[in-house]
């Protein structure tokens, strides 16, 4: 971006923060900025089958934030690997250079990258391919906000896609403490706000969950409510998760 | 990791569902806690702390930078954790780093609170020298000396020790005229400014063996954990951050009981810390 642009303040967009936002967060009612309910989460648009050469695919848009995951495999472990008599999972998760506001470094995410692991690995059956791999990669098209929660239920969206046997489909929802207020599914202008966040990730019909995290100072009353909405919001996307994929699978019956 | 026959691993199994395990202790009690200050003279501040056979040293060291733009009225800080193959063969490579950035990350959750500041251990506004123009930045840098289980506890335990021992030098700052670019800064070597590590919180990793979790796993019991939650606890008794390790899931109403455990042991923790930390400091101005 060149000087020049910052004149033209209509077509220059700067980072998401807004100092002057800040004190309304403060307040009891606020209005989020894309005008939602604090517990109401963004609309979700959901596809499996986005990459033709990948095993199963997934692409999702939760408002702004959108994700691409594609699974290869199972395949055959490298040679340099030891035998090992359950399969393995390879996660991987990177940001295009233009999914944030400021341009990037468009490469791998290490800490996301875990977190998918950990997420993934709880509810994949890796018994059921043995001294294979497979991989999982998901792409940030565009980072607008709870990019980890979103990352996580469309990679297990594309493991199902893949015919990859699991306990069950992986959901995964984030909440923000504001103020007094707690906010699901923030976007990135409140996420850089937020006093402190819950990430939860669970296996709605199993009601277990395999990854959580959570940063920030909570009194035990609040973690209870936090969880109790992440549970709630989790279950949800789960519904919505299985009826694309039933969608998915009645139309290439047809 | 831990090689251990089938009996082994069921005397560990039973002996922690009949609340005594392998070494005689219970199920939350910690293997005895060891505090050292003062071990590097060239960093600002370090300590060295033995939970058992689990060794770590951690070391502060301040600079001055410039704080971000986003954050003009606050400093800076980094946790590094080392796993150096000197502590067990798996940490050569790649085994380590892992495991090192896993630490890390843990620490910066636990440690460091929110992105607005709430709930971090650290106070980073009173690490502000210039707003907008210089900050201290402390670089908390950790290394694991041996490894037997509970890594994370003994590394948020030293450093919080570390801290304690940390005095950062005294500022003085020559005002030039305004709108200076870079005002001079005089560095005092004999005034320090002790840190206040009160906010600072313990980290309680409760690690699930069968039905039952445990503090302070050894590695033994450690290779038999079917999920780990780690929790963060300070001195108010809140919440100030969590992390999870190992594949099952857990219920939800486990992970809230975990919680309430944890702040639980936590008063221990924290009361057992404090007065290693203070004898390790009177010893060594004794010295």
């Amino acid at each position: 971006m060149s000087g020049k642009t910052a004149t033209a303040p209509t077509t220059y967009s700067p980072s998401p923060t807004q100092k002057k936002r800040q004190p309304i967060f403060k307040d009891v009612d606020w209005i989020r900025p894309d005008g939602r309910g604090f517990h109401q989460c963004r609309p979700a648009f959901l596809r499996t089958g986005a990459v033709n050469a990948a095993a199963g695919s997934a692409y999702a848009e939760f408002g702004n934030t959108k994700v691409i995951v594609s699974v290869f495999g199972p395949r055959e472990s490298k040679k340099a690997m030891m035998y090992s008599d359950i399969g393995r999972l390879n996660c991987n998760v990177s940001y295009t250079t233009f999914a944030t506001p400021v341009r990037g470094q468009g490469s791998d995410h290490k800490e996301f990258s875990s977190m998918l692991h950990k997420a993934l690995e709880g509810a994949i059956i890796l018994e059921s391919f043995p001294k294979t791999t497979v991989d999982v990669f998901a792409l940030v098209l565009e980072s607008g906000g709870s990019d980890l929660p979103v990352v996580i239920s469309c990679a297990s969206l594309a493991l199902a896609d893949a015919g990859i046997m699991m306990y069950d489909l992986v959901t995964s929802v984030s909440v923000s403490c504001l103020g007094a207020n707690l906010v699901i599914d923030p976007i990135s202008e409140e996420e850089s706000y937020q006093d402190g966040s819950l990430l939860i990730t669970c296996m709605p019909s199993r009601n277990e969950v395999t990854q959580l995290t959570l940063t920030g100072e909570w009194s035990t009353p609040k973690i209870h409510e936090a969880v109790e909405l992440c549970l709630d919001a989790c279950s949800k996307l789960g519904d919505v998760m299985r009826s694309c994929l039933k969608e998915a699978a009645s139309a290439s019956q047809e | 990791m831990v090689g251990l026959s089938i009996g082994e691993k069921h005397f560990i199994q039973g002996g922690i569902a009949q609340d005594i395990r392998t070494d005689g202790r219970k199920r939350l009690t910690y293997r005895p806690i060891s505090v050292e200050t003062g071990v590097i003279p060239q960093a600002n501040g370090s300590a060295r702390v033995r939970m058992g056979a689990t060794d770590v040293i951690a070391s502060v060291k301040a600079e001055l930078g410039k704080p971000t733009p986003l954050q003009p009225d606050k400093g800076k800080v980094a946790i590094y954790v080392d796993c150096s193959p000197v502590a067990a063969p798996m940490f050569e490579r790649r085994g380590g780093e892992e495991l090192a950035t896993e630490l890390s990350v843990a620490l910066q959750k636990c440690l460091l609170g929110g992105k607005s500041g709430a709930g971090a251990g650290i106070d980073l506004s009173s690490l502000m020298v210039i707003e907008g123009k210089i900050c201290w930045d402390l670089y908390i840098d950790c290394l694991v000396i041996s490894s037997d289980g509970n890594l994370l506890d003994t590394l948020g335990a030293a450093i919080k020790a570390a801290l304690s021992n940390t005095g950062v030098p005294k500022v003085h700052v020559a005002m030039g005229p305004s709108g200076d670019e870079q005002p001079e800064v005089d560095i005092s070597d004999e005034e320090f400014l002790q840190f206040d590590t009160t906010g600072v919180p313990v980290i309680v990793t409760l690690t699930k063996i069968g039905r039952h979790y445990i503090v302070d796993a050894t590695s033994e019991e450690e290779s038999q954990m079917s999920s780990a939650v780690s929790i963060s606890v300070n001195r108010h008794g809140h919440i100030c951050g969590l992390t999870k390790r190992g594949g099952s899931g857990l219920d939800p109403s486990v992970i809230l009981d975990m919680v309430s455990v944890a702040k639980h042991v936590s008063e221990q923790l924290i009361n057992k810390l404090d007065s290693e930390i203070a004898a390790a400091e009177a010893y060594e101005v004794e010295s």
